[in-house]
C-alpha cells in the first residue's frame, strides 16, 4: 500500500502548488564515468538509477545485435523510439509521438542542429560511431532549453581503455534489399593521459526492393519496374576525429566530425506522378534528379577541472549544416527563367550553430549536489535555389538554471530544478516577384498579390520561457525501482511556423505561418516502475502529457490562388494531450532460452478540434525468443504492428502488420581479439506493409521487403 | 481510508482527462469525376467549354469545389516549336460554394480554352473541402489539341 501512497502525494503536492518546478537527471552519470576509468555494464544500471526520468540505455551489444546501418532505424527496438523514415537510407528519431523540433539530438554533449523540422530531412550522424546511446524519454528542457520538450537521444562515447596501447577495428557491413555496401575503420591510440580515436565510414547503396510491382497514387496505377524503387539510391560518408587528455583534476576532450550524405527521390513523389518518369533508367546504383545532399560538420571541446568538492565545466561547439535539394529546374510562373549557375538547384539552406554552455556541480554535503549552468546558442540561415521553402533567420537563446540533488537515503533521491530562457528570432522577409508578376497575369488584384506575394514575413519576437522538473527515485526494495518526474518543458516556433507562406515542396501544400504564434509549452508526468528478478524482468512506464499551445498545421477551408495547392494550412496552437505506456517483460527460461516482449501504446488528442493529432505512432508489439550459448546467439522476432485509424484532417489511416524478423550473433575468437558476425533478417516473409511516419507514405509506397544484412566486426590492438 | 483514496485518484488523475467527448469530423469527401475523362483530348477554342462533370459526397456537410489546369510541359523535355511561341500556356482555377448539402451532382461548361492556348499536355485537379476542412483532389491527364480528334501530337 505504502508504495501507492507515495506517488499519490508527490502528485498531489504537485498539482497542488502548481508552481513551475520540474526535474531532471542531474548529469551526474557522465563524471561518474569520466571519473571510473574501466567500463562496466553497471554503467548502465547507474544511469538508469540517476535519473527520476524514464531511461533506456542502447549499449554495445544492443547496438550490434540491431545495427541497420542507420542510427534511428537501430535505435527503434526501444520502446516508445519510433523512426520517421525517408526511403530506406535516412530516418529521423520520434520519442513517443513527439519529433521534428520537439526532441533534441547530443553528441558529445552538444545539440544536433541540421534541418530537424523537415519532414523529408534524416539525421547526420555516423551509425558506426554511436558506441552508446542514452534515451531519456519525457521533458527534457531543463537541462538542454528549447527543442527538448519530448526528451533526448545523447551519442557517446565509450570511455578511454585502461591500457596503454594502439588499436582499432574494420567493420564491413551488407545489406540486400537496397544493396548496401558499407565499410568503417577505426584506429585508436591511448598513451599516459592522451587518448585520440579516428573514424572513417562509408556508406553506397541503391534503389531499395519493395514487395509490390505497382503503387496506386491518386487514381493513378504507377508500376515499379523490377520492385526497386527508382532513384533511391544513395551514398554516406562520415569522418571523424576525437581526443581527449586528462590530468588530475583536469580533463579536456575534443571532437571533429563531418558527415556527407546523398540521397535519391523516388521522382513519384515528388510532383504529379506521372508513369514516363518511373521508366528504368538502366541502373539501380545511380543517383539522377531529383536528389539532395547534405554535409554536417561539427567541432566540439570540453574543458573541465574538479577540484575537491566542486566540478566546473565549459562546452563549446560549432555545427555547419549545408543542404542542397536539386530538381530539374521547373516553374509554376511563365517569367522565371533557368539560372545560369547551378540552374538544378532548386533549394539550399546553410545553418551555422555556436553553442556555448558552463556548468558548476557543488558537493554541499554527502546528501545534497548542486547544480547551476547556463547555456547559449546562435544560429544563422542562409538559403539558395531557384525556389523558397524556408527563409533566412537568425536565433538567439540564452538560458540558467539550477538543480538540486538530495540523497535522502541511500535508497530515494529526489531530484528538481528550474530554467529561464530567453529566446529572439529575427527573420528576413521574402517577396516572390515572379508570384506576382504571375498573380497579375491571371488577374489577381491587388489585395490577393498582396496576400501572397511575401513567401515569408519579416518576424522579430523574443520569447521568455520557464521550465522546471521534479522527481525522484526509489529503490524500493531490492528489484523494485519507482520512478516520478513532473516537468513542464517548451519549445521556440520555427521559422517556418511563424514565417511561411506559400506551397511546401514535399507535402503539396500551401503551409501558412502565424508571426503571433507563442511558445509551445506543455507539463508532463512520467511514471516508471522497473522489477528485477534472477529470472525475470518487468518495467512499466505510463505518462501523460498536455501541451496548452501545441503547434500544428490546420486546415482553414480557404482556396489557396497558388498553383498545384489546394486548401491554405495554417500554424495553429491547439490545446493537446498525449498520454500512453510502455511495457517491457524478460523471462529467463531453460537451456539457454529467454523470451522477451515489448508493447507500446500512445493516444494523442487536439482538444480544440476534438480529433487525433498527425503522425500519431501505432501501437506495437514485439515478440523476442532468443537462445544463446557461449559465443553464440539467436533470435526470432514477432512485431505487430497495430492499424493506425486515428489519424489527423487529411491524413490517412494505415493498416496493420505482422512482420517476421530474425537474427543470429557470433562470436569468433582470433588470438586475444573477439571477431564478431551479425546476421540479420528483416521482414522475413516479405510483407508488404506501410509506416505510418513515413515520408513516402502519401504516395502510397510500403516499406522495404525482405531483407539479409551482414554485420562483420574485426577488432585489433597492439601493446 | 479516505486519503488513501483521494491520493490514488490524484495519481491517477491526468488519465481521466483522456475521457473522450464526440469526435471531430476527419472523413474526406469523396470525388468521382466524370468528365474530362483521363487521357482525354479537348479542343482548343471551342466556345461550347469544357464537359465538366462531376459528383461530390461527405458524411458530414459539403463546402467547396476547385478546378486547376495547368501545363505539363516539362514532362518530356518538350521542345517549343514555331508555331507554339505565339501561343501562351493554358491556365485555369476557380472555386464554387456548393456548402449546405452532403452529395450533388455539378454540371457545367464555364471553362472556355482560349485559341490561343498551348497545345499540348496539362493536368486538371479537381479538389473537394467538406466544412470541417478535409479534402480529397483528384488529378487528371488531359490533352488541349487544335483539333479535338487529333490521335497525338507532337
Amino acid at each position: 500500500m505504502q508504495i501507492r501512497i507515495i506517488p499519490g502525494m508527490v502528485v498531489m503536492f504537485v498539482l497542488c502548488s502548481g508552481s513551475g518546478l520540474y526535474a531532471q537527471e542531474p548529469d551526474s552519470i557522465k563524471l561518474e564515468e569520466l571519473d571510473a576509468i574501466a567500463v562496466t555494464a553497471s554503467f548502465t544500471h547507474k544511469e538508469i538509477l540517476s535519473s527520476p526520468l524514464v531511461v533506456d540505455v542502447a549499449d554495445k551489444a544492443f547496438i550490434r545485435e540491431y545495427f541497420t546501418g542507420n542510427l534511428v532505424q537501430t535505435l527503434e527496438h526501444i520502446p516508445g523510439l519510433r523512426s520517421m523514415d525517408i526511403g530506406s537510407g535516412f530516418s529521423k528519431p520520434v520519442i513517443r509521438g513527439m519529433g521534428f523540433n520537439r526532441i533534441a539530438v547530443l553528441e558529445n554533449g552538444i545539440k544536433q542542429e541540421g534541418q530537424q523540422w523537415g519532414a523529408d530531412h534524416g539525421l547526420e550522424i555516423d551509425a558506426f560511431n554511436a558506441e552508446r546511446v542514452v534515451i531519456r524519454k519525457g521533458p527534457s528542457s531543463l537541462m538542454y532549453g528549447s527543442d527538448a520538450m519530448g526528451g533526448t537521444i545523447e551519442i557517446m562515447q565509450l570511455p578511454a581503455p585502461v591500457d596503454d596501447g594502439f588499436f582499432g577495428e574494420v567493420v564491413l557491413f551488407g545489406k540486400s534489399v537496397n544493396g548496401t555496401v558499407a565499410g568503417s575503420l577505426m584506429l585508436g591510440l591511448k598513451k599516459k593521459q592522451w587518448y585520440t580515436k579516428v573514424r572513417y565510414s562509408e556508406q553506397r547503396f541503391g534503389d531499395y526492393r519493395i514487395p509490390t510491382d505497382t503503387v496506386v497514387y491518386l487514381t493513378q496505377k504507377l508500376p515499379i519496374h523490377n520492385k526497386k524503387l527508382k532513384n533511391t539510391a544513395g551514398f554516406e560518408r562520415d569522418a571523424s576525429l576525437y581526443a581527449e587528455y586528462r590530468n588530475n583534476g583536469y580533463y579536456m576532450s575534443y571532437f571533429v566530425s563531418n558527415a556527407y550524405q546523398k540521397t535519391g527521390f523516388f521522382p513519384g513523389a515528388h510532383g504529379i506522378p506521372d508513369a514516363s518518369r518511373l521508366e528504368p533508367d538502366g541502373s539501380s546504383r545511380n543517383i539522377e534528379l531529383p536528389y539532395s545532399t547534405v554535409n554536417h560538420f561539427k567541432a566540439t571541446t570540453r574543458q573541465q577541472y574538479s577540484w575537491e568538492t566542486i566540478t566546473a565545466s565549459l562546452d563549446l561547439g560549432f555545427q555547419n549544416n549545408r543542404r542542397n535539394e536539386m530538381s530539374e529546374f521547373h516553374t509554376h510562373y511563365g517569367k522565371q527563367t533557368r539560372p545560369e549557375k547551378d540552374p538544378d538547384k532548386e533549394l539550399f539552406f546553410s545553418l551555422n550553430t555556436f553553442s556555448a554552455s558552463a556548468k558548476v556541480r557543488y558537493f554541499g554535503s554527502e546528501t545534497l549536489e548542486y547544480t547551476a549552468g547556463s547555456d547559449f546558442q546562435y544560429q544563422h540561415n542562409d538559403i539558395g535555389g531557384y525556389s523558397f521553402l524556408l527563409p533566412e533567420f537568425e536565433r538567439t537563446t540564452a538560458g540558467v538554471f539550477w538543480i538540486t540533488t538530495w540523497r535522502v537515503t541511500d535508497r530515494f533521491t529526489a531530484t528538481g530544478g528550474i530554467r529561464y530562457d530567453h529566446g529572439r528570432q529575427e527573420i528576413s522577409p521574402f517577396r516572390d516577384a515572379y508570384l506576382v508578376d504571375y498573380l497579375k497575369q491571371n488577374g489577381y488584384g491587388e489585395e490577393a498579390i498582396s496576400a501572397y506575394e511575401w513567401r515569408s514575413y519579416e518576424v522579430r519576437r523574443n520569447f521568455g520561457d520557464i521550465s522546471g522538473a521534479l522527481g525522484f527515485v526509489w529503490n524500493i526494495e531490492r528489484g523494485h525501482l519507482l520512478k516520478i518526474n513532473i516537468g513542464r518543458s517548451f519549445r521556440l516556433p520555427g521559422a517556418n511556423e511563424l514565417a511561411a507562406n506559400g506551397v511546401h515542396h514535399g507535402t503539396f501544400r500551401h503551409e501558412q505561418g502565424d508571426p503571433s504564434l507563442k511558445s509551445e509549452r506543455g507539463w508532463q508526468l512520467d511514471v516508471g516502475y522497473s522489477y528485477e528478478r534472477e529470472w525475470l524482468s518487468a518495467s512499466l512506464s505510463p505518462f501523460v502529457s498536455r501541451y496548452n499551445n501545441y503547434i500544428y498545421l490546420k486546415p482553414t477551408g480557404e482556396w489557396s490562388v497558388l498553383p498545384h495547392a489546394g486548401q491554405i494550412y495554417r500554424y495553429t496552437g491547439a490545446e493537446a494531450i498525449f498520454a500512453g505506456a510502455e511495457f517491457v517483460l524478460g523471462v529467463e527460461l531453460p537451456y539457454g532460452f529467454s523470451y522477451s516482449f515489448s508493447g507500446e501504446y500512445i493516444y494523442n488528442r487536439n482538444l480544440d478540434e476534438k480529433i487525433p493529432l498527425a503522425f500519431s505512432s501505432p501501437a506495437l508489439m514485439r515478440n523476442t525468443l532468443s537462445w544463446s550459448a557461449k559465443d553464440i546467439k539467436v533470435h526470432l522476432e514477432l512485431e505487430s504492428i497495430a492499424r493506425q485509424t486515428r489519424v489527423a484532417r487529411n491524413e490517412s489511416p494505415t493498416a496493420g502488420a505482422n512482420l517476421v524478423h530474425a537474427g543470429a550473433s557470433l562470436n569468433i575468437p582470433v588470438k586475444q581479439n573477439q571477431v564478431e558476425l551479425t546476421f540479420l533478417c528483416r521482414n522475413l516473409l516479405d510483407k508488404k506493409y506501410y509506416n505510418h511516419l513515413s515520408f513516402y507514405r502519401h504516395v502510397e509506397i510500403p516499406e522495404p521487403g525482405r531483407n539479409f544484412q551482414l554485420l562483420i566486426k574485426v577488432p585489433f590492438k597492439t601493446k | 481510508m479516505k486519503t488513501r483514496i483521494i491520493l490514488i485518484t490524484a495519481f491517477l488523475f491526468p488519465f481521466f482527462i483522456i475521457s473522450c467527448d464526440k469526435d471531430g469530423d476527419t472523413t474526406p469527401p469523396n470525388i468521382n469525376l466524370i468528365s474530362p475523362a483521363e487521357g482525354e483530348f479537348l479542343e482548343i477554342g471551342n466556345e461550347d467549354g469544357i464537359h465538366f462533370e462531376a459528383e461530390f459526397s461527405d458524411d458530414e456537410m459539403l463546402a467547396s469545389y476547385k478546378i486547376e489546369i495547368h501545363n505539363n510541359f516539362n514532362d518530356h523535355g518538350h521542345e517549343h516549336s514555331k508555331a507554339e511561341e505565339s501561343t501562351t500556356p493554358f491556365f485555369y482555377q476557380n472555386s464554387w460554394d456548393i456548402s449546405g448539402s452532403r452529395n450533388t451532382t455539378i454540371h457545367h461548361r464555364e471553362i472556355i480554352i482560349p485559341e490561343n492556348a498551348t497545345p499540348g499536355n496539362y493536368h486538371l485537379l479537381l479538389y473537394c473541402t467538406d466544412a470541417a476542412g478535409n479534402e480529397s483532389y483528384v488529378a487528371r491527364n488531359i490533352i488541349l489539341s487544335q483539333n479535338e480528334d487529333e490521335e497525338h501530337i507532337h
